[in-house]
């Protein structure tokens, strides 16, 4: 159990950056994930803190103390990989218990260490199997396993999730949420799955083209995105994103889409008139109620829970989340009413919450 | 559903290569065989009618000294150059592991020595050893660990060593090529998985590498027990066997019996010996090569 922090971090590949300054504290016992799109420098970055990658500049610091130059094995820490990376010519109890018989454990000690990770996964009538005669499930397990018998200062995890199907995903989700609440070890989760970052997190980091866009718990990102990336990164349908102009000249603010509608603001920014900006609401804070702005149904898409309807509103498409059945039909009108509490506003140029 | 046309191609495609095993390995094989148990001479060699000895070729070998001494020699020569070309040719595969710059490039040149025909690699060493103006006799004296020519290929007692040299030479490139193709199918996660398990670069090695590379380690070991059971013209150039049998291995030796002594029957009756022998092995081979692929 350790506290890491990473201290402007850069990385390059010959004379590629791909890592550009990050910063990032994490507390001892926090559950940590790293999320951003593909090839944005997650596992890099992971990478970096065991060791397996060397730093370019800055520092990273496990427990206080400046891992840089240390190798892997002096680290303390424990990596789960994407594909597991078990030792297949090794029994499910020995890849369990490898790191104890590099230490020179006994025979006992090693059994008891992979008896009892075994015990708390569900593994315990698998130990003598190999790792070819495994599930995918079980073999995510068997990877856990071998990082717990460990008892590191730390664990990483890189995708573990994203060779199991969908439902064996949720499951080994709960799975690894309540292992970190029985074990209360740092964690550092990396996934480009926005929905395995907001379940399982005690804190986010959203990562963008080797940078730190925003860090935070799950809902506080959720709820007040810094900027458009994590706005538009986090959430599912993705948050609808209208260009226009502020206008806080009248009694009311309201916000002018390019192509003509308007919709209300419940506050506008100081000296904000005439600006233009980008105005967010996520589909699930739009309704169709009377009085609302006058759009034109372009999709309909039912997911059972909610209807997700595509309408056209000024020159872009929005789409709101409704819960109300009716039939919706492409062509026909419907007035759309933001939850004005849910309205965020970016400045158009740099993208920051304004 | 099968046409009478698709099952004539069928039929055509399995006698082609059955045909020609019969009739390119088969019948030499069986022709090897009938011949180590008659007595053949140069007067009865192109017919059929030859007397029938038996055993008596195989016996007689046996009781033979100078046969007795090539098997001994046959047997320190393949031993000598399938654990040293392997233990070789694992490091030198192991060293391209690290990929410094230049590292393609000098595994090239390593594979330049294999390229060259055996019967010019033997000349070359032959130079090299030459008592008098070869190159390590020059070396050894020059750097004073000799003082006079040493006599690599006319002393009995060092001419075997020398020729196992001058194949371990011959013979490693390929059996590096071989095990730096099975090294890099070792995922590099394993490596990773390992040093964070507390793994040092002996440990990999001993705890990845090794296991991972075993079957390719028995397939390359049966390979060069095959290989190395037939060397002929690297040795045939060097010294030819000699001096006296010294450095003599047996399909040299049954080279000499049927071509330079016209014993047909006892050189068929070494060849057949070998042919067990590496059949042995080849058998070895198919099986750990399925065996890999059911992994
Ligand atoms: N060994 C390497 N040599 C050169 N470039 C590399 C190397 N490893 C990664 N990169 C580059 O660094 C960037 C970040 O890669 P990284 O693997 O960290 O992405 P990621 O966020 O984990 O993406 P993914 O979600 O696809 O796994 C990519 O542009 C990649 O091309
Ligand atoms: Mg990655």
């Amino acid at each position: 159990m350790a506290p890491v922090n990473i201290r402007d971090v850069r990385k390059a590949f010959g004379h590629v950056e791909v890592l550009h300054g990050v910063d990032i504290d994490i507390e001892d016992g926090e559950f940590v994930v790293l999320v951003g799109p593909s090839g944005c420098g997650k596992s890099t970055l992971l990478r970096m803190i065991a060791g397996l990658e060397s730093v370019t500049s800055g520092d990273i610091s496990i427990d206080g103390r400046t891992v840089n130059r240390l190798p892997p094995k002096a680290r303390d820490i424990a990596m789960v990989f994407q594909n597991y990376a078990l030792y297949p010519h090794m029994s499910v109890a020995e890849n369990m218990a490898f790191s104890l018989r590099l230490k020179g454990a006994s025979r006992e000690t090693m059994h008891e260490a992979a008896s009892g990770a075994a015990g708390i996964l569900g593994l315990g009538d698998l130990l003598a199997r190999y790792p070819r005669e495994l599930s995918g499930g079980q073999r995510q397990r068997v990877a856990m396993g071998r990082a717990i018998v460990r008892d590191p200062k730390v664990f990483l995890f890189d995708e573990p999730l994203s060779n199991l199907d969908a439902k064996l995903r949720v499951s080994m989700r709960s799975e690894i949420k309540a292992l970190h609440q029985r074990l209360r070890t740092t964690i550092v989760y990396v996934t480009h799955d926005q929905i395995e970052a907001m379940t399982m997190a005690d804190k986010i980091v959203v990562m963008h083209d080797g940078v730190v866009e925003q860090i935070g718990e799950p809902l506080e990102l959720y709820d007040r995105p810094a900027n458009l990336f994590v706005a538009g990164f986090l959430g599912s349908p993705s948050m609808n994103f209208l260009n226009g102009t502020i206008r806080a000249g009248g009694d009311r603010a309201e916000f002018e889409v390019d192509g003509g509608a308007r919709l209300p603001l419940p506050t506008a920014p100081a000296a904000s008139d005439g600006r233009p900006a980008v105005y967010g609401i996520r589909p699930e804070h739009l309704l169709s109620d009377a009085g609302g702005t006058d759009a034109e149904i372009v999709l309909v898409e039912p997911t059972g829970a909610e209807i997700h309807v595509v309408a056209r509103l000024g020159n872009d498409d929005v789409t709101a989340a409704l819960r109300e059945r009716r039939p919706y039909r492409a062509g026909e009108r419907i007035p759309l009413v933001p939850d004005l509490e849910h309205v965020h506003l970016f400045d158009r140029d740099s993208g920051r919450r304004l | 559903m099968q046409t009478r046309r698709d099952a004539a191609i069928l039929w055509l495609f399995l006698i082609l290569p059955v045909g020609y095993m019969v009739a390119f390995v088969g019948y030499p094989v069986v022709y090897n065989l009938v011949m180590s148990v008659q007595d053949v001479t140069l007067g009865n060699l192109a017919t059929w009618d030859r007397p029938f000895v038996g055993l008596g070729n195989y016996v007689e070998l046996i009781a033979n000294e100078r046969f007795r001494l090539v098997v001994r020699n046959s047997v320190i020569f393949v031993t000598v150059n399938v654990v040293l070309q392997i233990a070789f040719g694992l490091a030198i595969a192991l060293y391209f592991e690290n990929r410094f710059p230049g590292a393609r490039y000098m595994r090239g040149l390593f594979l330049a020595a294999w390229m060259l025909p055996p019967l010019v690699i033997g000349a070359l060493w032959k130079w090299m050893y030459a008592a008098d103006y070869g190159l390590i006799n020059y070396v050894l004296e020059s750097i004073g660990l000799s003082d006079g020519p040493i006599y690599w290929l006319s002393n009995p007692d060092i001419v075997l060593a020398a020729v196992i040299a001058a194949n371990i030479w011959f013979g490693t490139p390929f059996i590096m090529l071989l095990l730096s193709a099975g090294i890099a199918n070792i995922p590099r996660e394993l490596y990773e998985a390992a040093s964070l398990d507390g793994a040092g670069a002996i440990q990999r090695f001993r705890f990845v590498t090794l296991p991972m590379l075993k079957a390719t380690l028995l397939a390359v070991a049966c390979l060069a027990t095959v290989y190395t059971m037939r060397a002929f013209d690297l040795i045939w150039a060097l010294s030819q066997g000699g001096p006296i049998d010294a450095s003599n291995v047996l399909p040299l030796y049954s080279y000499q019996l049927s071509f330079e002594q016209f014993r047909f029957g006892g050189g068929s009756a070494v060849a057949t010996f070998s042919f067990v022998v590496v059949f042995i092995v080849a058998l070895l081979y198919v099986r750990t090569i399925r065996h890999e692929k059911a992994m």
